[in-house]
């Protein structure tokens, strides 16, 4: 009984899941935008992230910008790939509560060249949502801050910095570094200065009305 | 009262009083920063800037004619929270936010990127007032969006006032934009 | 005062700020930017530290745009916030060199200071304004460089009349000595 059961059982649930597969590859039309032959891969690809819990809205962004773009398939599939295998690394850094925007993020600082230790640093260091401090990390690196040096000082600042201070420590040495100072003196500067900014600002006395 | 005979005070207040040019770039630098800040205006900015949103809007400005020769100036303005009776799933925490370009020689010009599916026709940009600005507004959630500026049909721009996206994987330009939550 | 506007008037402008059209500011920014720039770089001796100057008045504005009680008076509003800022500019500067000058590699990368295509009178005129102290290097632009009146530097800078004419007597009476002194070289 239990082994005719499971013979007429298990071709009907093997079936079943074939067709709960194509449905959720197919439920994205947006994907339709892919080449015939880019198309499947992608979409494997962001069923594998469904079904790891990890963001999958970053993966269709990323290959319909390739379409846009007429990358060919291969570099589409390409990027797609190495940002889902970084949302993945983002997700074990920062946690399993981290919001689809927070990976992202972290994604785009591991892409960077922070560590995920860093990532796992800011966690533990701010109760803040982590989008700007990621972002500003990711930034400094693009600007040429050494990650070292771009870690180092988005660390200092992520406990008590606000997301506003954080992105004013940003231009800060964006600034400095356009003005031609060194990419890792212009950070710690910049990182000192917002330190005592914010320190400053937790006891600011209110300005005179009228002359800001 | 200024004494006519003093020669020296004279030729060097002439001197000094010629004109300066100071960089246009810093008129995007400028505006990239007050897109963190609240609207002066106070509470009742919101509701007169979702009626700005939702009609064509004219903006009259002195010529920009030092920006001519640039591959383009973006500023992307952040305008106000969206109105209170919006969708809910889009209330919660989406922000109007203005893209400005520079670009007297353009003819066609989409603001492309991951806020609309990288869809080139469906945030068309629009000339205000100025035949060299153009301006396209875009509600956004808290994230991290890439975004491109796509010209007469045929070039990608980056902004050149804001971050460059460095996992670029496709040879062609494209810049970031954070929104965080809570004001910032 | 000596400080007009053109085509949309400022009032207009900061009124539509006011009400949510934050692109409008950026007609604000275009039409000041480039008087007030004068000022901030005589002021302060380099492009770059007038520049970042410039920048922190127009945010500043913005920030307290609510508080600008009479918009057709913006630019001289405006004017009173760069004043504030270029006095307190000094003091960062002097920070921002400390910062670098003990990293040999910064000082080979930094700009350098001053204006560029310079004449042998426009390195005349700067050497001279920046040795005069500079609540007089402030007063003496603000008079005859931006040609205000007495009552509107007083607004400006929180200083009464008395004071202001006794400093631009003494920027003027500072600049004819060192230029004489100059000539004879």
């Amino acid at each position: 009984m239990r082994s005719v059961f499971t013979r007429a059982a298990l071709p009907l649930l093997g079936a079943m899941l074939v067709a709960a597969r194509a449905a959720t590859q197919q439920t994205d039309p947006r994907l339709e935008r892919l080449d015939a032959a880019t198309r499947p891969a992608v979409l494997a690809l962001v069923d594998s992230a469904r079904r790891d819990l990890l963001p999958t809205e970053p993966l269709v962004q990323r290959a319909l910008e390739g379409a846009t773009k007429r990358a060919s398939g291969d570099l589409i599939v390409a990027a797609v790939r190495r940002l889902a295998v970084d949302l993945g690394h983002a997700r074990h850094a920062l946690g399993s509560t981290a919001s689809p925007a927070e990976l992202s993020a972290g994604a785009a600082a591991l892409r960077a060249g922070a560590s995920q230790t860093t990532l796992a640093e800011l966690r533990h260091v701010r109760g803040e949502p982590l989008i700007v401090p990621l972002a500003v990390l990711a930034d400094l690196v693009a600007s040429g801050v050494p990650v070292d040096s771009a870690a180092a000082a988005v660390l200092s600042l992520a406990r008590r910095a606000r997301d506003a201070d954080l992105v004013e420590f940003r231009r800060a040495v964006e600034r400095d570094i356009a003005l031609g100072a060194p990419p890792a003196a212009a950070t710690a500067a910049a990182a000192t200065w917002t330190a005592q900014s914010v320190d400053v600002n937790a006891g600011a006395r209110p300005q005179r009305p009228g002359r800001p | 009262m200024f004494d006519p005979v003093d020669d020296v005070i004279e030729r060097i207040a002439r001197h000094l009083r010629r004109p300066v040019h100071i960089d246009p770039a810093l008129d995007g630098r400028v505006m990239r920063e007050i897109t963190e800040l609240p609207t002066p205006g106070g509470a009742t900015a919101l509701g007169k800037a979702w009626r700005w949103l939702r009609r064509p809007h004219q903006v009259t400005l002195t010529p920009l004619g030092g920006l001519a020769a640039a591959a383009g100036l973006a500023l992307v303005v952040l305008l106000s929270r969206m109105d209170p009776t919006a969708p809910a799933a889009s209330r919660a925490e989406s922000r109007a936010f203005q893209f400005v370009l520079v670009a007297p020689r353009a003819t066609h010009i989409s603001l492309v990127g991951d806020f609309n599916d990288w869809d080139a026709t469906r945030t068309p940009m629009h000339r205000t007032g100025s035949e060299a600005l153009w301006t396209a507004v875009v509600p956004l959630e808290p994230g991290r969006y890439h975004y491109a500026f796509f010209v007469d049909g045929s070039r990608w721009l980056a902004d050149p006032s804001a971050p460059l996206a460095r996992d670029e994987d496709y040879g062609a330009p494209s810049s970031v934009l954070t929104v965080g939550g809570g004001g910032s | 005062m000596g400080i007009h506007s053109v085509g949309t008037s400022d009032a207009a402008l900061v009124r539509r700020v006011q009400t949510g059209d934050t692109g409008a500011y950026a007609g604000l920014v275009a039409r000041y930017r480039d008087r007030l720039g004068r000022y901030a770089l005589h002021m302060l001796g380099n492009r770059e530290d007038a520049e970042e100057v410039l920048q922190d008045a127009f945010v500043r504005a913005y920030r307290s745009l609510a508080r600008c009680d009479d918009p057709e008076r913006f630019g001289a509003w405006l004017y009173g916030i760069l004043v504030n800022r270029c006095r307190t500019a000094g003091a960062r500067a002097a920070r921002r060199a400390r910062r670098f000058v003990h990293d040999p590699t910064a000082l080979e990368t930094a700009p350098l200071a001053g204006p560029d295509g310079r004449t042998e009178w426009d390195d005349t005129v700067r050497w001279a304004l920046a040795r005069l102290p500079s609540e007089s290097r402030e007063a003496f632009l603000l008079k005859h460089v931006e040609e205000l009146e007495y009552e509107d530097m007083a607004r400006l800078t929180g200083a009464g009349i008395s004071a202001l004419k006794m400093r631009v007597k003494r920027a003027r009476e500072q600049l004819q000595a060192m230029l004489k002194e100059a000539e004879r070289v």
